[in-house]
């Protein structure tokens, strides 16, 4: 019953999240390059980028609806950059918008612009790059010769259109001859607008460094406790410790970019792993119930979120925009944090502190340094805070009832879950989000002997 | 029997506060530059003599001390810019610079500012606005209301090798590690000791915060700069109080005959490398209730290190001599501002372990004392400074009473 429940849930949870567009992105390209007089060939090389600030701020000018698709269109904040592989390259939004686009130099650009001509010839091709010509303004125009051509550029000021009021749109065209063969967009936001937002950002940053510290103060303790398990010869999992540090390492370094941090964590928790069966004081596991218990969290943060919302306070309904896109930086991504820090906070710190703060006393004090890891920016700020405490007491009382090993299997769930709605509409997403669900239902289902 | 206590305690106290003076009258130079007046005052002086800016400045939320002067920060409480002024201890100019959000385009600059940054060119002409920022005109050359505006300030020194603070963490560890193979009694007076100062200093914080400007950031919130310096605070002090409990101190007979020596060689220690940092904690309104915490929690943590130390010299009598030695001096050689801390670790582990804790401390209590008192020159510092000596020296009288209570008990039971 609750592998099914879990499962369905976890499916529901999946179901149409994630970013919407690619064929459209493709197609509105080529249209734009059929305006142009070109046949870009091939299929394009697909990657999602984005500026996470001014999506969010477009999100927090204009609250609900209204921004995610500000953030998805006129705004420019999440897009699709194609790269033909015959030439050409463009940047779609995930709205159709073409935000960027560059042909090749044509071989017969046509006929050179005569200079007293070329200003209302360069304002009227704007219409190529832009549904809405009459809103914008040709500012400033100059023109050079290059490769036997002569070359002309345009600046146009695009008012703020459908954008929040002080924001600003800008458009540069070049053209060759008389032929387009490039433009591009910016927005500049309203400095308010990106200015809670960027300031939420910096304000988490800076509070994630307690944390940091905290996690720190931690390993040096487990350090001290292997340092006396090796005096005291008593037992330990090396067999298990390395095993876990070795998938801890590898998840490490398929998430980062660098390859600074993946070998310490390997090595702590290589290390906390090795010790667990030493440190009596930790509740029993019972692994399986973990992903469901995932599956549950991940609906408690998103119902979080739409609650901060409801009530009148801010939180990003677009989801990170994500550095990279490949399976498995999704697959590692969700992972790596589970793998580090649920034994850390839910393993090493109780087991260390529950001499003398008891276990719950233990799992309290890991919930606020988990919290300050990874929230989002909301306003006000503590809502953000507050829905993360939540989410990790939750997951101490998984650890209660499941053990460490339970807590590592939910908190990947939820985290893969959760990360989803970053990464493209697709099985293949679908298929890695849900591993941990699959895992958990394989596991409850699993035949057990009579305890 | 009563009498006899009251002269025996008054005659510790005595001994104490005569060789803490011996230990200043001994003639030293530190390099480091004297403190003519406190934070608060050199930010009053800032307030008076920077012109106005043209836009609010804010509480003044920190302080810190860099070269002859002291670097002092205010910041509005939306936190979008963070205005630092460096303040010279004699009558040189005060340097300042405004840094904002990262966000924000520019600034608009005061005229008298303006003024002020073009190098007193009366003939400003005027300003030209624009999005977010204003221009000045003087002549041919243009000020732009870029970020950050001001001048340069002076930085910390350069950072050296952290090769002392190292091999103090390796004691450390070492200690704990000690601690718990080679057990004891646990001394319940210094696990309580930690505690209290612990909680005392968790009840400060919020005067404490202005002891890190480097938590505020422009574009962060003051009080978000506030907690998570608070959250790491916390997070710093719990470990120690955890760390009192599991590693206790290992109760012993106190030294009473040598802790007024620590604490006067602590007090040269302190004139000879005086830790500037110190200078900043003395400059709080909570000053002496820090200084007497941090000297309680470095004691404590200069013991555990020196547990450590003493069982890795335990392997032989004669070379534990030298090798004590050869730290210490290595320690006032290199030691910097852990001069003290180095002194107090060799102090802790020349002695047996229950007394290595009150000769560690009392080294540490010294250095502080003698760091203070060597370059604070304003009267609340010196004053809060003799009133921490005092306290350090009724802490040694009241020990040495206690020993000739017990000894006098011992001689009535045999």
């Amino acid at each position: 019953m609750l592998a099914a429940l879990a499962l369905v849930a976890g499916l529901a949870l999946v179901r149409g999240r994630g970013i919407p567009g690619e064929m459209e992105a493709v197609a509105a390209a080529r249209e734009a390059y059929a305006r142009l007089g070109y046949q870009p060939l091939g299929d394009p090389k697909a990657k999602l980028e984005g500026d996470q600030q001014v999506a969010w701020a477009l999100e927090r000018a204009r609250p609900g609806p209204t921004g995610v698709g500000l953030a998805w269109g006129e705004g420019g904040a999440v897009r699709w950059r194609l790269v033909f592989p015959g030439g050409g390259e463009a940047q779609v939004t995930v709205d159709r918008v073409v935000w960027a686009l560059r042909r090749p130099v044509p071989t017969d650009p046509g006929p050179e612009l005569f200079p007293s001509l070329a200003r209302p010839r360069i304002a009227a091709a704007v219409a190529a790059a832009v549904t809405d010509p009459s809103a914008w303004r040709l500012v400033r125009a100059e023109s050079w010769r290059e490769g036997g051509h002569t070359w002309e550029r345009g600046w146009f000021l695009g008012g703020n259109g459908p954008l929040p009021s002080g924001w600003r749109r800008e458009l540069e065209l070049e053209m060759v001859g008389s032929s387009v063969v490039s433009w591009r967009r910016t927005v500049h936001p309203l400095g308010t607008d990106l200015g809670v937002v960027a300031g939420r950002m910096s304000e988490l940053r800076l509070l994630r460094r307690p944390a940091l510290l905290g996690l720190a103060i931690l390993v040096v303790g487990v350090f001290v406790a292997a340092a006396e398990a090796v005096a005291y010869r008593e037992s330990v999992a090396l067999l298990r410790g390395a095993g876990y540090g070795a998938l801890t390492f590898a998840a490490g370094s398929l998430a980062a970019d660098s390859l600074v941090a993946a070998p310490i964590q390997g090595v702590v928790l290589g290390v906390v792993v090795a010790l667990l069966p030493g440190w009596t004081d930790l509740p029993r596991g019972r692994a399986r119930f973990g992903p469901a218990a995932g599956v549950a969290l991940a609906a408690v943060t998103l119902g979080g979120r739409a609650l901060i919302l409801g009530a009148g306070g801010w939180m990003p309904v677009t989801p990170p925009v994500a550095a990279d896109i490949d399976p498995t930086k999704l697959l590692a991504g969700s992972w790596a944090p589970a793998l580090v820090e649920e034994p850390l906070l839910r393993g090493a710190l109780p087991a260390l502190a529950t001499p003398v703060v008891g276990w719950w006393g233990a799992a309290l004090l890991a919930a606020p340094v988990g919290a300050l890891l990874h929230p989002m920016p909301s306003v006000p700020l503590l809502a953000s805070l507050g829905l993360e405490l939540v989410i990790q007491a939750s997951l101490a009382v998984v650890a209660r009832f499941a053990g460490v090993g339970g807590a590592v299997l939910a908190r990947g769930t939820c985290e893969a879950l959760l990360r989803r709605g970053s990464f493209p509409l697709g099985a293949e997403w679908d298929r890695v989000a849900l591993l941990g669900v699959v895992v958990g239902t394989v596991l409850l289902l699993w035949p057990r002997r009579r305890e | 029997m009563a009498a006899q206590a009251r002269v025996r305690l008054l005659a510790g106290g005595i001994g104490c506060v005569l060789l803490a003076a011996a230990g200043l009258l001994v003639p030293v130079t530190s390099s480091s530059p004297h403190a003519w007046e406190s934070p608060e005052q050199a930010a009053q002086r800032a307030e008076r003599e920077v012109p106005s800016l043209g836009l609010l400045w804010g509480t003044m939320r920190g302080w810190g001390r860099v070269g002859p002067g002291w670097t002092v920060i205010w910041q509005p409480s939306h936190g979008a810019w963070l205005l630092t002024a460096w303040v010279p201890d004699g009558p040189q100019a005060i340097r300042w610079r405004l840094d904002a959000a990262p966000w924000l385009p520019g600034v608009r600059l005061s005229h008298e500012a303006a003024e002020m940054l073009m190098g007193g060119n009366r003939e400003l002409a005027r300003a030209r606005d624009r999005v977010g920022r204003r221009d000045w005109l003087a002549g041919g050359s243009r000020l732009l209301g870029a970020l950050p505006a001001g001048g340069e300030l002076p930085s910390a020194r350069e950072p050296r090798p952290p090769v002392i603070e190292a091999v103090l963490a390796g004691l450390l560890l070492a200690g704990a590690v000690a601690r718990h193979l080679v057990p004891g009694v646990p001394s319940r007076g210094w696990r309580r000791a930690v505690g209290w100062v612990t909680a005392t200093l968790v009840v400060s914080l919020p005067q404490i915060s202005p002891l890190a400007p480097a938590t505020f950031d422009p574009g962060v919130r003051p009080w978000v700069a506030e907690l998570a310096f608070g959250t790491a605070a916390v997070l710093l002090l719990g470990a120690l109080v955890f760390a009192a409990r599991r590693f206790a101190a290992i109760a012993g007979p106190v030294p009473v005959a040598w802790l007024p020596v620590a604490l006067a060689a602590g007090a040269l220690a302190g004139r000879i490398a005086p830790a500037t940092w110190l200078l900043a904690v003395a400059g709080l309104p909570v000053g002496l209730v820090v200084l007497a915490a941090v000297a309680v929690l470095a004691g404590w943590l200069a013991a555990l290190a020196a547990d450590g130390l003493r069982e890795l010299l335990r392997f032989s009598a004669a070379l534990r001599f030298a090798a004590l030695v050869l730290l210490a001096l290595g320690g006032v050689a290199v030691g910097g501002p852990f001069v003290g801390v180095a002194l107090a670790v060799v102090a802790g582990a020349a002695g047996e372990r229950g007394g290595g804790i009150w000769m560690a401390a009392a080294v540490v209590w010294g250095w502080v004392f003698g760091s203070v008192w060597a370059l604070a020159m304003w009267a609340s510092a010196l004053q809060d400074a003799l009133a921490f000596l005092l306290l350090g020296c009724g802490v040694i009288a009241v020990a040495y009473l206690r020993r000739g209570g017990e000894a006098a008990g011992s001689r009535v039971t045999g």
